[in-house]
């Protein structure tokens, strides 16, 4: 059973929601639809659950037409960014409600629920007032709820992103196994999220979209490597990709006074108005390296994150271990160049280390 | 906090209450024990002797009681039926949703007993519109002259003319409730009948308490549409317990009679609506 959108367009005001969005979802995959706020992820999840009726565009499930099922029919079960039950009903009511909309015996009923509580550990529960918990409580509810109703489609949108940390590792886990297990073998999964590590770690199909516009579509493994334009670097990568114009002529890249020696995938390039793209990840401390002043430096985790400035460019860099910094250090720096990417003058990927496009 | 001139403070709000609420019931509960009449005014002492004339000699004290609880139940019943379903209807998205949350509140703008009168002329019995109508068909109900109708009509004309206020409560309330279970409602499979069933109703059930709680105190005030309607004709079938009330201390100045009612009276609708307040909530919350 497939779900296939076709050139979906829903565009309330002067901005575009969604912007001829199409794509084919096969049953039994995970789909992951990155992009920043407000790109339009949210209005693709509550189209295809049918809260919203595009302005033009077809969806299709299962060779029927989608857009005219009503939503109360369509079995598709979404959880969304805020945790949204019922406040008037206890745990065990609020995840047994989708079963009493259909005709299901009280005991059959029972044993779903059970069952579900126990997959997002909830067990003991089921008399608790939904205003007794806690928000990861409450989320492992709506999560509970979309679960029981074994929906052929599961919309997940932004489902950790108002939770504390600690949490958000832990549920993250916690969908990673149950994503895993049987469920996933009849049932489109739609997870959305604006963060490319989530993105990673669930390891699927990956939807870019931006503006309304899928960007590029791929396994993640794929975005990541080969990023098909600058704006899916930008969006796919954590802190954001850093990107500097550069000059490359005679198998050397030249920017501020910094000379290197390009690697084989980018010396062959002779476009114009090149950029190179670089992650934070791949640059390191190096005595010899070049001069780099330290205008900011944040602690994260276990992270140093360090933005850095020569001349008129501006990069971040990021480091795996605790390290004090102060603002105005001057620091020395490397590039792994070898790992660099190059845009063309139109934000196209021109080369990438892993083969894409490789000029 | 411990200054002496506390109490002054204090003073103005106690000097209201004991004014206006408290001197009362005491003035009255004296004025009970009392024989005071036309010919007799002045506060002597008889004792409980008006109680128990009360509760032993006027069945029409009774009558009124029970044809009052009758009325009030049966016009906030109806006022919550038709306020409920209009506040719902202008709630959704409609056209002209504006223009009929205005239109249904006019009815509580008017002046009531203005506005009796006029209905008054309404179901004249040969004189009004609705008689002229009624009259193609060859029928001629007496609106107000029989005792089942004239009932039917007081509740007619006490639903025209609450139901807005009502209306305004329920249409508070579901502005007031979360957007949110209702988009989770429609995902999980419910239609828009299960929907209200089971999300907009039970969320719904606090704030219906305390509407049809506040209804039935102001219902069972009733008084100014029976006296300009039928002034609790014909006969006392469209009598009320404050218009009897009225009738007695008023008109035929039993002073010390009409107080020992008024505050039998007040002790009966104090635990009467604190039982309808909890059973409603039982019923309701499911608490």
């Amino acid at each position: 059973m497939n779900l296939i959108a076709n050139n979906l367009t829903y565009k309330p005001s002067e901005e575009y929601h969604l912007n001829e969005v199409s794509f084919n979802f096969k049953e039994g995959n995970l789909y992951t639809i990155l992009g920043r706020t407000l790109s339009g992820k949210t209005t693709l999840l509550k189209t295809i659950a049918g809260l919203l009726t595009p302005d033009s565009g077809a969806i299709e499930f299962d060779g029927k037409d989608f857009l005219k099922v009503p939503v109360w029919q369509r079995n598709v079960a979404m959880v969304y960014q805020q945790f949204i039950n019922y406040p008037h009903l206890n745990v065990f009511e609020n995840i047994a409600f989708p079963l009493r909309q259909r005709k299901i015996d009280n005991e059959e009923i029972k044993n779903k629920v059970m069952e579900s509580l126990k997959s997002v550990g909830l067990v003991g529960y089921e008399n608790r007032k939904i205003q007794e918990l806690s928000g990861g409580q409450q989320q492992r509810v709506s999560l509970a709820r979309s679960l029981v109703k074994n929906a052929k489609i599961l919309l997940l949108d932004e489902p950790l992103v108002n939770l504390d940390y600690k949490l958000r590792e832990q549920l993250r886990e916690e969908f990673k196994s149950l994503f895993s297990k049987g469920l996933a073998d009849e049932t489109i999964l739609i997870y959305s999220t604006t963060d490319p590590r989530e993105t990673m770690e669930l390891n699927g199909e990956v939807i870019v979209l931006d503006e309304g516009k899928v960007l590029q579509v791929g396994p993640a493994k794929e975005i990541f490597e080969n990023p098909s334009s600058l704006k899916v670097a930008e969006i796919s990568n954590d802190p954001p990709m850093n990107i500097i114009e550069a000059e490359i002529s005679n198998e050397q890249i030249r920017f501020e006074g910094i000379e290197i020696k390009a690697p084989n995938h980018l010396s062959k390039l002779t476009d114009s108005g090149l950029k190179i793209g670089l992650r934070s990840s791949d640059i390191e401390l190096n005595e010899n390296g070049h001069e780099f002043e330290v205008e900011l430096a944040e602690i994260s985790g276990s992270e140093t994150l360090l933005h850095l400035k020569r001349g008129t460019i501006k990069i971040i860099m990021s480091i795996e271990e605790v390290l004090n910094f102060k603002i105005h250090d001057k620091i020395k720096i490397d590039f792994k160049i070898d790992r660099a990417y190059a845009f063309a003058a139109d934000g196209k990927l021109a080369s990438s280390p892993f083969g894409g496009n490789n000029g | 906090m411990n200054f002496k001139h506390k109490y002054f403070f204090l003073f103005p709000g106690l000097f209201v209450l004991i004014g206006i609420l408290i001197f009362p019931i005491i003035f009255v509960v004296r004025l009970s024990l009392s024989g005071w009449n036309s010919y007799n005014p002045g506060l002597d002492f008889i004792g409980i002797e008006n109680y128990i004339r009360l509760f032993t000699d006027d069945p029409r004290f009774w009558e009124s009681f029970f044809r009052l609880s009758f009325l009030s139940v049966t016009t906030v019943i109806l006022q919550y039926v038709i306020g409920f379903a209009l506040a719902h209807m202008v709630w959704k998205d409609i056209k002209f949703k504006r223009f009929f949350r205005v239109l249904f509140l006019v009815p509580m703008m008017t002046t009531p007993v203005i506005m009796t009168v006029i209905w008054r002329t309404f179901f004249h019995e040969s004189l009004g519109p609705v008689n002229d109508i009624l009259s193609n068909f060859g029928l001629s109900p007496k609106w107000l002259t029989d005792p089942a109708l004239a009932k039917f009509t007081v509740i007619i004309v006490e639903v025209w003319q609450w139901t807005p206020f009502m209306f305004l409560l329920l249409l508070a309330g579901l502005l007031s409730l979360p957007k949110e279970p209702f988009l989770a409602a429609a995902i999980d499979g419910a239609s828009p009948v299960r929907k209200f069933i089971y999300v907009t109703f039970p969320l719904m059930a606090p704030i219906s308490i305390g509407a049809i709680i506040i209804r039935l105190i102001e219902a069972s005030k009733i008084m100014d549409t029976v006296y300009v309607l039928t002034s609790g004709g014909p006969g006392t079938s469209t009598e009320t317990s404050s218009f009897y009330i009225f009738i007695k201390g008023l008109r035929e100045f039993q002073m010390g009679y009409a107080a020992s009612m008024s505050f039998t009276y007040l002790i009966i609708m104090i635990i009467s609506l604190t039982i309808i307040a909890k059973v409603l909530t039982k019923l309701l919350l499911k608490e």
